[in-house]
């Protein structure tokens, strides 16, 4: 391969060899760390120039320079070194260990960052090269499976659906669960569910994670919920996202162009007729180019990416279009002030089919046998069936289009050594235009109006703006004595969010347009959420003997999402930590070369959801009706709603083994909704709509466990392994006397709220067998939790050299699922498998729908990737080559025969609750199989 | 120097006040929907009040028709999409559609109540006749309440009260309503709870005092297609096409669909207080009183009535009778019912006529035959069934009650499960048919099809029963 690739780019090369070189001499030399163990990877710059090089694997480098010229030697973790060219071709270089450098440090939300080591929570983190080496587009896809203790399930397969994102279970029944996601420091859109007036399609639709700029990513930091999010404040007890863009380093300028291929084909494991994938599959491509660029001085760094992606996906009628670019830079303006800037802009572009609950869907229609089980048509029939979806396939219309810009500005000042003031503003401005034409044509074809009609096509059109402001400024002090350390934290954050929705309707069309002022009849409605949030916090981080650290702090939180009898909420935290491997006795003794690392940590801590805006309000409703108006009441109000305050405690122990060769991480959490928000039925009597409430509480706890193996690690060789394994136990403890109510699903078999059962079990008439062989039917029977309890990802990662090969992979065990595809083939009489006789026909299936609950356990391999490393061979053009091939979910193991991820239609509306408890009628995520070429100048 | 600093002190001082605070508050938010103030107490807002009532009355039929007709032998659901269990009668506390139908009819009192108590008295050009519509809506949803459910209560987790004193609580307060500005559909409200109650001689005065306001008026609620609410039941029968959801009786094949395709903002409307109804509880009381000409008369002149009501021509062939099972129900003119040609029509040779008011086959043949008897009052009955189809009737006429739905057991303190209205009520003589009411054979070669019971024949020899036929 090598080979073939170098005599491929031979004819390239050519081209540039005519190139004439400096006259300056070449120095080359080795780079060593402390031991004399070769460092690759190190930058190698001639000071005052952007000349320079990287030290290969066995740490040489060759630069070009001029006599008494100066080269500056920088490497992660190590102290820089700079030396002067002198009369010698050769000068090698041991580089020292930087300790204070190697501290892993932790954004923390707000403040300048603290150690990790000085955290009593755990963060799960992905740097820069975890998240090259896959091939995600989004956000959600590159969290799965690399993310310990999140579980993240892909809704849908077609193209920017959205993912159910959790880690700490269910804490709310008025959220999604999708934590908050903040681009250096600033919130950003992060709406997982069609808009409140988006365009039903049935189930799955395009979430605002789809667009989170996946460009120049620096690090992401999951930050769980807990007391690590007490800080943010509203809103933040799902959890945090938190994306650090890059902004450029001092040292080398470099650059690189990436060009992907990728085939796309449907996962056809799950479907129950074949001729389906006959009728709506259609393998596809990818392409995407990249390009990067980034370098600077000491005074100025930057940093720019953009890609353009798209793919005609796995089916014969979706696509995505994705363009993007984004820049960061750094600027020292004067010896105190620093400023850092962030921008990136997306735009996608993406269709969809009708799936799930439409009668319109096309997978759902095949495969819940709505015209027939396909597999019993004569060859005949089935012609003209697949004929007759093909058409419905050219003449379906549902397209969204999304342009978000986002900036950060970041302005650091160093009044002294000791202490920092922080300020930060930015943007969020995220804008979507959905449409659905319904053109007669369509309508014709689906058999909703008959034949020959021509005006009365239908044309939708969502205009979603949704804009965030974000500041924050804050003060980070610390000090020293001898044996104790402090870091303060002072600050104050302020966020604005809204959201703006027009829905635009015309009816009674011709075919032919895509203007509203063409059709007959025209309606509009709108839909607005505005809200302020405000909160002071500060946090004190006290060392003791550099080994134990104590760490206190809170917020005070005020939110416009809440009633006028209110007053603004204080969240405090506090934890400890507790390095016992630091101290020297320790570090002398001879366990610590079995035993490296001992980390004890304990915290509790505070973290809010609010409710939806204006919830707390009473109003009425002024409808046009048949052009007039027409008053109603609407909101019953809640002078008393609250956020709901989630309070979790956290023990945890950290062990490393073999100078952390293998080390392993086991948290136990309990976190406790109290206030929770829960919006039960009002009393049918009361002719009222349902109020929000603070009137539940929820309950999780569990335990969180990460093992990290490296086995083997010699000089070109490395392994290792990863394994994660989380429990949940979900229990709504209190329903504050309200009946149990649906959050999700269907009307008689529903996801469930319950004092006593897991937040959105499911519940239905189960028919159970008596011992006179009848059946008995039991309404309102537990029939399972939607959330798995057991979870956990897997991965493999090695290295041999300039090649790497990676895999992973997740699983899930113990939840329930509906398998609702199945549930319609038997109302339509063409699937009774495993039905026990004397009900089919006797009864409505809606008594027996325990027959139609499944496990949801799985095992799905998510990655496997290879990338080889073919450095310098086509120097002086390229410093080096890699390429790069990945596949995406090709295996799963499932307990049923449907895919219990495809819960299109589990996630609710804007605001609502995500049970994940029914898999039905869309596309599982597909296969992709994606070759890269990676060019680095 | 002095002009410098006095200058210079203005600007900050400008700089100060606070019109360029605005440009740095971002805490304040505005709720863009309505609040009480803007409602009560401002001109004209009980005219809006009232549109607001005749919208909810669309809600409210959008839940009892679909309930009702499926409860009914009139229709059968062969899909998915609405209500899975009343084909069925199996009426359940935990089926949601029992709370939402609930909810409709309970939400316009509180509307009502809201217009008679609040709106009306805030607004200064407040007037009679408005004031009565707020009275007959109030009254019309203790009417419902009276015809669907055997107990519900009246105010907001309140106590539950009877059918009984539900038409009891209507006629009061329709007898408010006429008292302020009669109408002839208040008379026939009043009429039909009596009619209910089986006070015969009351329905017969309000009958023909709604006749002798109006012989031919026609009240209807009125659905907005475009803003909605839409006929749900117009989707049902036609909207939804060739999904086909529910399938008439074949006896009532002529009279499907009667909502159809109006305007593209407007939906079909239902009739729900017409005329006709007056002369069909005349000519039933006609019969109770052995006065066979009466009954003669009141039907003929409903058959007159009937013969100047809209019927619409329109082109129904992507209905296929049905889509699970094309041609497995009657789909043909020549196909014969019962014995009775012509009740079947051919939807794929052009387009057919469908009465949108009222259809019946009844002929004046028939009426002129008709006798003071079982038959005659079977005959009466199947008239009724097709002169009310789709209107929410039938199952009334059958005795069957809905039940108050589950959350209202567990949140209202003054009922617990077991109680009146928890528990459904079907007649005996309704229960031991339940799976024949809307079976039917059908030899498809020969074009011919029999229901498997006569539910009119049932009802009147079952008329002895408290829970039908009201007059006998």
């Amino acid at each position: 391969m090598k080979q073939k690739l170098t005599w491929m780019l031979t004819p390239l090369l050519v081209l540039f060899i005519t190139f004439s070189y400096a006259q300056e001499k070449t120095v080359t030399g080795v780079v060593t760390d402390q031991s004399g163990l070769p460092l690759p990877g190190v930058s190698v710059v001639v000071v005052g120039t952007t000349n320079g090089s990287q030290t290969d694997f066995d740490g040489n480098y060759a630069v070009n320079v001029n006599q008494g010229g100066k080269l500056k030697f920088s490497y992660l973790g190590q102290k820089t070194v700079t030396m002067t060219v002198g009369a010698s071709n050769t000068i090698n270089v041991q580089l020292e260990e930087d300790a204070e450098a190697l501290e892993e440090v932790i954004v923390t939300g707000q403040g300048s960052g603290i150690a990790l080591r000085k955290l009593s929570t755990t963060v799960d983190v992905l740097n820069s090269e975890d998240i090259d080496k896959l091939p995600a587009n989004q956000i959600d896809q590159l969290l799965q499976s690399t993310a310990p203790s999140a579980q993240v399930r892909l809704s849908s397969g077609q193209p920017g659906t959205a993912a159910i994102i959790r880690t700490r279970g269910p804490i709310s029944a008025a959220s999604s669960g999708t934590p908050v996601v903040i681009i250096d420091g600033i919130r950003v859109d992060n709406l997982n569910s069609n808009p409140q007036l988006g365009i039903g399609t049935g189930g799955a639709n395009v979430s605002a994670l789809a667009d989170i700029p996946m460009e120049s990513i620096e690090r992401i930091e999951y930050i769980k919920g807990g007391a690590a999010t007490t800080l943010y404040g509203a809103d933040a007890a799902n959890g945090i996202i938190q994306i650090i863009t890059k902004k450029g380093k001092d040292g080398k300028s470099s650059a690189y162009f990436e060009s992907s291929v990728g085939a796309i084909k449907a996962t056809e494991d799950f479907l129950k007729y074949d001729r389906t994938a006959e009728a709506i599959f259609q393998p596809g491509w990818s392409q995407q180019y990249r390009v990067g660029l980034s370098g600077g001085s000491d005074k100025f760094s930057y940093n720019f990416g953009g890609s353009l992606y798209k793919d005609d996906s796995y089916n014969d009628i979706n696509e995505q279009i994705r363009r993007t670019f984004t820049f960061g830079l750094t600027a020292r303006v004067t010896d105190k002030l620093r400023y850092q800037g962030s921008f990136s802009y997306v735009n996608f572009e993406s269709n969809l089919d009708y799936n799930a609950n439409t009668s319109f869907s096309r997978f759902s229609g095949l495969e819940g046998s709505a015209r027939g089980a396909t597999d019993e048509f004569t060859d005949a029939e089935w012609q003209d069936e697949l004929a007759r979806y093909k058409k419905i396939g050219q003449l379906v219309d549902i397209s969204s289009t999304t342009n978000r810009f986002t900036a950060s500005n970041k302005f650091i000042y160093d009044v002294n050594e000791n202490f920092q003031v922080n300020a930060t503003i930015g943007i969020d401005n995220r804008n979507t235009v959905q449409e659905e034409l319904l053109s007669n044509a369509l309508q014709v074809e689906l058999g909703t109006i008959a034949e020959g009609t021509t005006d009365q096509g239908e044309l939708t059109r969502v205009l979603r703006s949704a804009f965030t402001v974000t500041t924050d400024l804050n003060l980070t002090h610390k000090a020293y004595t001898d044996n104790f350390s402090f870091v303060s934290i002072l600050g104050g954050q302020f966020f604005r969010s809204s959201d703006r929705q027009n829905r635009l309707e015309g009816s009674g069309g011709v075919d032919g347009t895509r203007s509203l002022n063409n059709f007959s009849e025209q309606v509009f409605s709108d839909f607005v959420l505005e809200n302020a949030n405000y909160g002071l916090y500060f946090l004190e981080n006290v060392g003791i003997y550099d080994v134990a650290f104590l760490e206190f702090g809170g917020r005070l939180d005020k939110t416009t999402v809440s009633g006028s009898n209110t007053s603004p909420l204080l969240l405090p935290k506090v934890g400890i930590t507790y390095n016992l491997s630091d101290h020297d006795f320790y570090q002398d003794a001879g366990i610590s070369n079995t035993i490296s690392t001992i980390k004890l940590r304990a915290n509790y801590g505070e973290a809010t959801n609010f409710a939806q805006p204006f919830d707390q309000d009473r109003t009425f409703a002024q409808n046009p009706f048949l052009g007039s108006p027409s008053f109603t009441f609407d909101n019953p109000g809640n002078d008393e709603l609250v956020s709901e305050r989630v309070k979790t405690i956290e023990f945890g122990l950290e062990l490393g083994f073999f100078r952390d060769r293998l080390s392993f991480s086991g948290t136990r959490f309990i976190g406790v909704t109290e206030d929770a928000l829960f919006t039960p039925q009002s009393a049918p009597s009361s002719g009222q709509l349902n109020q929000i409430q603070n009137i539940g509480e929820v309950e999780n706890k569990g335990y969180e466990f990460a093992l990290t193996a490296t086995p083997i690690q010699t000089g070109k060789h490395s392994l290792s392994f990863n394994l994660s394994y989380n429990t949940v136990d979900n229990l709504v403890t209190d329903s504050g006397g309200a009946p149990p109510f649906v959050v999700g699903g269907f009307t008689v078999l529903g996801s469930v709220v319950e004092e006593g059962q897991s937040l959105g079990y499911l519940r239905g008439t189960a028919a159970i067998l008596q011992d006179d062989g009848s059946y008995a039917f039991e309404a309102n029977t537990a029939l399972g939790d939607t959330f798995a309890p057991n979870f956990g990802s897997m991965g493999l990662n090695y290295t041999y050299g300039d090649f790497n090969f990676f895999a992973t992979a997740d699983y899930q065990f113990g939840g329930s699922i509906t398998d609702l595809s199945f549930l319609l083939r038997h109302l339509r009489g063409t699937d009774d498998t495993g039905i026990p006789e004397e009900l089919i026909g006797a009864t409505s299936p809606f008594n027996y729908v325990n027959f139609f609950v499944f496990d949801s356990d799985y095992l799905k391999i998510r990655n496997i990737g290879a990338s080889y490393n073919f450095g310098d061979i086509a120097k002086p053009l390229f410093s080096n080559i890699r390429l790069s091939a990945t596949v995406t979910n090709p295996f799963n193991w499932t307990a049923g025969n449907f895919d219990p991820e495809t819960t299109g239609s589990g996630i609710s509306a804007q605001n609502g609750f995500a049970s994940g408890g029914f898999a039905y009628g869309t596309e599982s995520a597909p296969r992709t199989y994606i070759a890269s070429l990676r060019f680095e100048f | 120097m002095k002009k410098i600093i006095l200058f210079s002190t203005a600007i900050l001082i400008f700089g100060c006040t606070g019109d360029f605070g605005d440009v740095v508050n971002y805490k304040d938010v505005q709720n863009p929907n309505l609040s009480e103030e803007s409602v009560v107490g401002q001109p004209n807002s009980a005219s809006i009040w009232l549109t607001g009532l005749e919208r909810q009355l669309a809600n409210v039929f959008n839940e009892t028709l679909v309930l009702s007709e499926l409860g009914s032998d009139n229709y059968v659901n062969t899909q998915t999409f609405f209500n899975q269990f009343m084909d069925q009668l199996l009426i359940q506390i935990t089926d949601p559609d029992m709370r939402d139908t609930q909810r409709q009819i309970q939400r316009l009192r509180e509307l009502a109540l809201f217009g008679l108590e609040k709106v009306g008295p805030g607004d200064p050009n407040y007037n009679g006749e408005t004031e009565a519509e707020f009275n007959y809506f109030e009254g019309l949803s203790y009417l419902f309440s009276g015809m669907y459910f055997s107990a519900l209560p009246q105010e907001p987790v309140g106590v539950p009260i009877s059918s009984v004193e539900h038409y009891e609580n209507a006629i009061i307060a329709i007898d408010a309503a006429i008292a302020i500005n009669a109408k002839p559909e208040y008379y026939l409200a009043k009429a039909r709870a009596n009619y209910y109650l089986g006070n015969k001689s009351e329905a017969v005065i309000a009958a023909t005092a709604a006749l002798s306001l109006d012989g031919s008026f026609d009240r209807i609620a009125q659905f907005d297609e475009s803003n909605g609410p839409s006929n749900t039941f117009e989707d049902a029968l036609y909207e939804r096409a060739t999904f086909d959801d529910l399938q008439p009786l074949p006896t009532l094949d002529f009279l499907d669909p009667k909502y159809s395709f109006l305007t593209p903002n407007e939906d079909a409307p239902v009739h729900y207080l017409k005329a006709e109804e007056a002369y069909l509880i005349l000519a039933e009381a006609g019969l109770a009183d052995n006065d066979i000409v009466a009954a003669r008369e009141n039907l003929t002149a409903l058959l007159d009535l009937i013969a100047s009501r809209e019927v619409r021509n329109i082109d129904d062939s992507i209905e296929q009778r049905s889509q699970v099972d094309e041609g497995s129900r009657p789909d043909n003119a020549s196909v014969i019912v019962d014995g009775r040609p012509g009740l079947v029509l051919d939807r794929q040779n052009g387009n057919v006529d469908i009465p949108s008011v009222s259809g019946t086959s009844l002929t004046f043949e028939d009426i002129s035959t008709m006798q003071d008897n079982d038959a005659g009052l079977s005959m009466l009955y199947r008239t009724r069934q097709e002169v009310f189809i789709a209107e929410g009737l039938r199952m009334v006429d059958m005795g069957v009650k809905l039940v108050i739905d589950e959350n209202e057991i567990l949140i209202n303190e003054n009922i617990n499960e077991g109680d009146l209205g928890t528990t459904a009520v079907i007649p005996p003589f309704i229960s031991t048919i339940v799976v024949d009411l809307d079976a039917f054979t059908y030899d498809k070669a020969a074009g011919v099809a029999n229901t498997l019971i006569n539910l009119n024949d049932v009802l009147v020899s079952n008329k002895n029963s408290d829970q039908v036929v009201p007059f006998e």
